[in-house]
C-alpha cells in the first residue's frame, strides 16, 4: 500500500458535534491514526439524537475511519490512561463546552506538561477570551451570532431563518483541519507544537468578508439579496414538477442569455427591449422571473438541468439525498459509498473526497461503536496487559460495547 | 543568519492561477504565511468586477469582494497564452512549491501546463487543480456557478421558509468549501514531500466537495431511515423556523435550541415559566414543530421582555443554548469579537482603511495574519520580474507591449 500522507501521526479528538470531529476526520482519511475519547458518561451529542448511541446517521457520518476508546475521565485511573495517550500523541483537539477539559484537567496548560510539542486545537462557538467563551454553540447559533444569518434570507422575509442543517458547523470543521496541518507542518519543520483557540463564529464571519467592508468602509449596512445577482438575471431557484421540487438556474453571459432564450423557445426575447441586455434583464428581472417560472413549473428538474447544462448554461437540481443518490457524476465520481456497519448494517455516506495522486487518502471504514477500540489500544498503545485491561473494565474505567455486533 | 518564522507555512512559495472561484483558497495560506503570487491576465481577474465596489464606482481597484479574497497576496500580471508567458510561468514554477488553478478540465494540459510537464520542470512543485464537476465523467464539461453549486449541494433545499424558494447562502459557499478543501491537501502534500521526496497532483471537484462537505448527513440520515420494504422516508424541506425557532426581544431576534426535555424546560424557567408554556405537550420536540407557528404567537408575548443579550444570558444560567441574531454592524461591535481582536484594519492604497474580518483563530506561535493588503493589477511586476527573475525593466516594456506581462 502506498505511503499515506500523515503515516505515524496520532490525532485524539476530545470533540462533540461536529466543529472538531468533522475536522479531525479528514487527518484520519489523510493516515493519521484518530483516536475518540468518549464514554457513555460524556456521549458525543450527536450520538444522543438517535434510538440508540450507535446507531445516529450524523455520528457514523462525522467519525469513519476513527478508533474509539470508551474511558471515563470522571476517575483517576481514566485520566491517567488519557495522559499516557497524550505522551504518545501529536494532536489533541477538544470542542466541549467551555471549561469542560479545563475541569478535567486536559487544558492547553495541562496537556503540554505532558507532551510539550503537542498541537492542542480548542473550539468554542464564540471563542476564547470574551465574555461567551463558556457558551454552548449548535451549527445553527454560528450563523445567528456572526451576521451571516441577517442576510441570509429573501428580501420579503420577515425575519431570517437560515437552514436546518447544521451549516456552517461543516465549515468550521474543514478550519479545524486546516489549521491542525499548518500547525503539524511547522511542528516538523521546528520541532515546536501550540494552541490554536478557533471562533466558530469567527469561521462564519470570515466567508462574508464583502459584507463587512461594505460596512467599515462604505457605511452601509448590506441587505438581505435571497436569490437575486445584481451582476446576473435570470439567477435563482425555479419551480418544477412534484411536491417542492426546484431547479437553480444562473445566466451571467449575452452567450448563456441566447442559449437560455433559444432553449425555453422564446429567441424573440434577443430584441425584446425588456431583456435584451442584462441591464434590462436586472430592470424587469421581476417579470423575466415570472415568465421563467412559467416555463420551468410544467417541466422535470432533472429534464430542465439537462436541457440547459447542454446548452451551455449552468443549472442544476436543488437536490435532496436521493438526488444525489441517482446524480450522474457522484456516481461517476463513486462520491458515496457503502460502509457496513456493525448495528445499523448497510448505510450509504460520503465517500473520501480528498485526491491525492503520490499519497492516496484512505478508504472510508465505518464509524466505531462507542469503546469498540478500547482492547486494542490499551494493548498495542498502551503495552497494558490483558488482565489489568479486564480489571479497569470492572472497575468502570473503561468501556467496550455492550452490545453484540452483527 | 537568524530568519524569523512569521507564520506556519513561511518559506513556501504558492503561484496562485486562480480566479473569484479558488481565491479563498491561497488566500487562507497566505495569512498561514506562505508567499501567495497572484498571477492575473493582463486584463485582470474578472473578480475585480464583483460588487460590492468603493462608493459603488465600478473599478477594478475598488471591488470589496476581490480585496478581501486577495488580501496578504502579491500581485503580478502574465498572459499564459503567450510563448513569452509560459516561459515566465515556467521560471517561476522552478522557484516555487504549489501551483493552484481553477481553469477547468483539460485546459492547463493544452497549453503543456499539465501536471506531467510542471513536474519535469520541479519535481517538488504540488499542483492543485479546481474544476467544477471533475475531470472526467458525464458532467465534465458542465457550467457550475454560486448558485447552481449551492442547489446541488443538499443544504439549499433546506434553506429559508418552506412554501418559499429555496434560499441562497451569502458568500461563496460551495467554492470556500472546495477551497478549504483544497487547502487541506496542498498543505498534506508538503507535509509529506521530504518524505516521498516529489510534490504532487490534487484534484478538487465543487460538486463532488460541495455536495458532501457542506451537508455531508443528508445522504446518511436519509439512508438510515429507510426500511426495506418500508415506506419512504418525509421528503426533507426547510424546517429552520421550526427546529430552530427564531424569536423577536426589544432589540432584535434570537435563535433558540431547544432539542432535549431539559433544554425546553430551561427555556420556560428562562421566561419566567408563564403557565401556558407548562401544558405538558410543549415539552415534546415534534409537536413544537408541528405547531411552531402557534408557539411563536404565544413565545413572543415573553421573549420581547427582553434584549438579545439579557435572553441568552439567562439562557446560558438556565441551560437552554440561544444565539443573538446580530446584524453585521453589531457583530464587529459585540463584546466577543471585540475581545477577541477578531476585525483588523488594513490600508489600501485606492481604497484607504477598511476592517477586515480576521483569522477565526488565536495561535500561540505562529499566529496567521492578513500580512497587506491585496495588490493592485500588476503591483509586484517589477519586484518579482526583475528582482527575482533577473529581467531587466527594459524587458519589462517590451513584454508590456507585447501582451505579456
Amino acid at each position: 500500500m502506498a505511503r499515506t500522507a500523515l503515516q505515524g501521526i496520532i490525532a485524539l479528538d476530545f470533540g462533540t458535534g461536529v466543529a472538531v470531529p468533522d475536522g479531525i476526520r479528514l487527518l484520519a482519511e489523510l493516515g493519521a491514526k484518530v483516536i475518540k475519547i468518549e464514554s457513555s458518561k460524556n456521549l458525543d451529542f450527536v450520538r444522543t439524537i438517535a434510538a440508540e448511541k450507535n446507531s445516529s446517521a450524523g455520528f457514523n457520518e462525522t467519525n469513519r475511519n476513527k478508533l474509539s476508546i470508551g474511558l471515563d475521565l470522571q476517575t483517576a485511573k481514566g485520566k491517567d490512561l488519557l495522559k499516557k495517550l497524550i505522551k504518545i500523541a501529536d494532536v489533541f483537539a477538544e470542542n466541549q463546552r467551555g471549561g469542560v477539559a479545563k475541569h478535567l484537567g486536559f487544558d492547553y496548560e495541562s496537556v503540554r506538561k505532558i507532551k510539550p510539542d503537542i498541537i492542542y486545537l480548542s473550539s468554542q462557538g464564540f471563542g476564547g477570551g470574551g465574555p461567551h467563551s463558556d457558551y454552548p454553540a449548535y451549527g445553527p447559533m454560528l450563523s445567528a451570532g456572526s451576521g451571516m444569518l441577517s442576510i441570509w434570507k429573501h428580501p420579503d422575509d420577515p425575519y431570517p431563518v437560515g437552514s436546518n442543517s447544521p451549516l456552517p458547523d461543516h465549515m468550521a470543521s474543514k478550519q479545524c483541519a486546516i489549521a491542525i496541518m499548518a500547525a503539524l507542518d511547522y511542528k516538523r519543520r521546528t520541532g515546536k507544537g501550540q494552541y490554536i483557540d478557533m471562533a466558530q463564529t469567527e469561521v462564519a464571519a470570515s466567508l462574508i468578508g464583502e459584507s463587512f467592508l461594505d460596512y467599515t468602509i462604505n457605511k452601509r449596512v448590506p441587505q438581505p439579496k435571497g436569490n437575486r445577482c445584481s451582476y446576473a438575471a435570470p439567477h435563482g431557484a425555479y419551480p418544477c414538477t412534484g411536491m417542492d421540487n426546484w431547479v437553480a438556474i444562473s445566466v451571467f453571459t449575452d452567450e448563456e442569455w441566447h442559449s437560455f432564450i433559444k432553449v425555453i423557445g422564446h429567441t424573440e426575447w434577443a430584441e425584446d427591449p425588456r431583456f435584451s441586455d442584462l441591464l434590462s434583464r436586472i430592470k424587469n428581472v421581476d417579470e423575466l422571473d415570472k415568465q421563467v417560472v412559467e416555463w420551468t413549473s410544467p417541466r422535470d428538474a432533472w429534464e430542465v438541468m439537462e436541457m440547459l447544462q447542454r446548452a451551455g448554461v449552468p443549472a442544476g437540481v436543488v437536490q435532496r439525498a436521493p438526488d444525489t443518490m441517482k446524480d450522474p457524476q457522484i456516481l461517476h465520481d463513486k462520491a458515496l459509498v457503502e460502509l457496513e456497519h456493525p448495528i445499523v448494517g448497510k448505510r450509504l455516506y460520503p465517500n473520501v473526497a480528498l485526491k491525492l495522486s503520490a499519497t492516496p487518502a484512505v478508504p472510508s471504514k465505518p464509524a466505531p461503536l462507542l469503546g469498540q477500540h478500547t482492547d486494542e489500544i490499551c494493548r498495542e498503545l498502551l503495552h497494558m496487559s490483558d488482565s489489568d485491561i479486564k480489571n479497569l473494565k470492572k472497575e468502570g474505567v473503561l468501556e467496550s460495547p455492550d452490545i453484540q455486533q452483527k | 543568519m537568524t530568519h524569523h518564522q512569521e507564520g506556519a507555512l513561511t518559506g513556501y512559495r504558492i503561484l496562485d492561477l486562480t480566479d473569484s472561484k479558488g481565491a479563498y483558497c491561497t488566500r487562507l495560506l497566505a495569512d498561514l504565511g506562505a508567499d501567495v503570487i497572484k498571477i492575473e491576465s493582463p486584463q485582470g481577474d474578472p473578480g475585480r468586477s464583483i460588487p460590492p465596489f468603493l462608493n459603488d464606482d465600478p473599478d477594478p481597484e475598488k471591488s470589496f469582494f476581490f480585496i478581501y479574497r486577495n488580501a496578504s497576496k502579491r500581485g503580478i500580471t502574465l498572459n499564459i497564452e503567450t510563448e513569452e508567458g509560459r516561459n515566465l510561468l515556467k521560471k517561476l514554477i522552478e522557484k516555487s512549491d504549489v501551483l493552484v488553478e481553477n481553469y477547468g478540465p483539460d485546459y492547463m494540459d493544452g497549453l503543456g501546463l499539465g501536471y506531467e510537464s510542471l513536474k519535469k520542470i520541479n519535481p517538488n512543485i504540488v499542483m492543485a487543480s479546481f474544476t467544477e464537476f471533475g475531470t472526467d465523467g458525464p458532467y465534465k464539461n458542465y457550467k457550475g456557478s454560486n448558485i447552481v453549486d449551492f442547489a446541488l449541494s443538499g443544504v439549499m433545499i433546506t434553506s429559508g421558509y418552506p412554501g418559499k424558494a429555496p434560499t441562497l447562502l451569502p458568500g461563496m459557499p460551495a467554492y470556500d468549501a472546495a477551497s478549504m478543501i483544497a487547502d487541506v491537501e496542498i498543505i498534506a502534500a508538503l507535509y509529506t514531500r521530504t518524505a516521498i521526496g516529489s510534490g504532487q497532483k490534487i484534484d478538487v471537484s465543487v460538486h463532488e466537495v460541495a455536495r458532501t462537505g457542506l451537508y455531508p448527513w443528508s445522504v446518511p440520515i436519509y439512508s438510515h431511515s429507510l426500511t426495506p420494504g418500508g415506506p419512504l422516508p418525509w421528503p426533507e424541506s426547510r424546517l429552520g423556523d421550526s427546529i430552530y425557532p427564531v424569536y423577536p426581544t426589544k432589540d432584535g431576534y434570537i435563535r433558540v435550541i431547544a432539542l432535549t426535555p431539559q433544554q425546553w424546560q430551561a427555556l420556560v424557567r428562562t421566561l419566567g415559566s408563564p403557565e401556558v408554556l407548562l401544558l405538558p405537550e410543549w415539552e415534546n420536540f415534534i409537536y413544537r414543530i408541528g405547531n411552531s407557528q402557534d408557539l411563536f404567537a404565544i413565545m413572543l408575548d415573553f421573549t420581547t421582555q427582553f434584549t438579545q443579550r439579557e435572553i441568552w444570558e439567562k439562557g446560558f444560567q438556565e441551560g437552554i443554548p440561544i444565539a443573538p441574531i446580530y446584524d453585521i454592524p453589531t457583530f464587529i461591535n459585540s463584546p466577543d469579537a471585540s475581545a477577541r481582536k477578531f476585525f483588523i484594519k488594513v490600508k489600501h492604497p485606492v481604497i484607504g482603511e477598511g476592517l477586515y474580518p480576521g483569522p477565526p483563530y488565536k495561535w500561540t506561535e505562529t499566529q496567521p495574519q492578513i500580512r497587506f493588503c491585496a495588490p493592485l493589477l500588476g503591483q509586484h511586476n517589477e519586484e518579482i520580474y526583475c528582482k527575482e527573475l533577473g529581467l531587466s525593466k527594459d524587458d519589462l516594456v517590451i513584454l508590456r507591449s507585447a501582451g505579456v506581462i
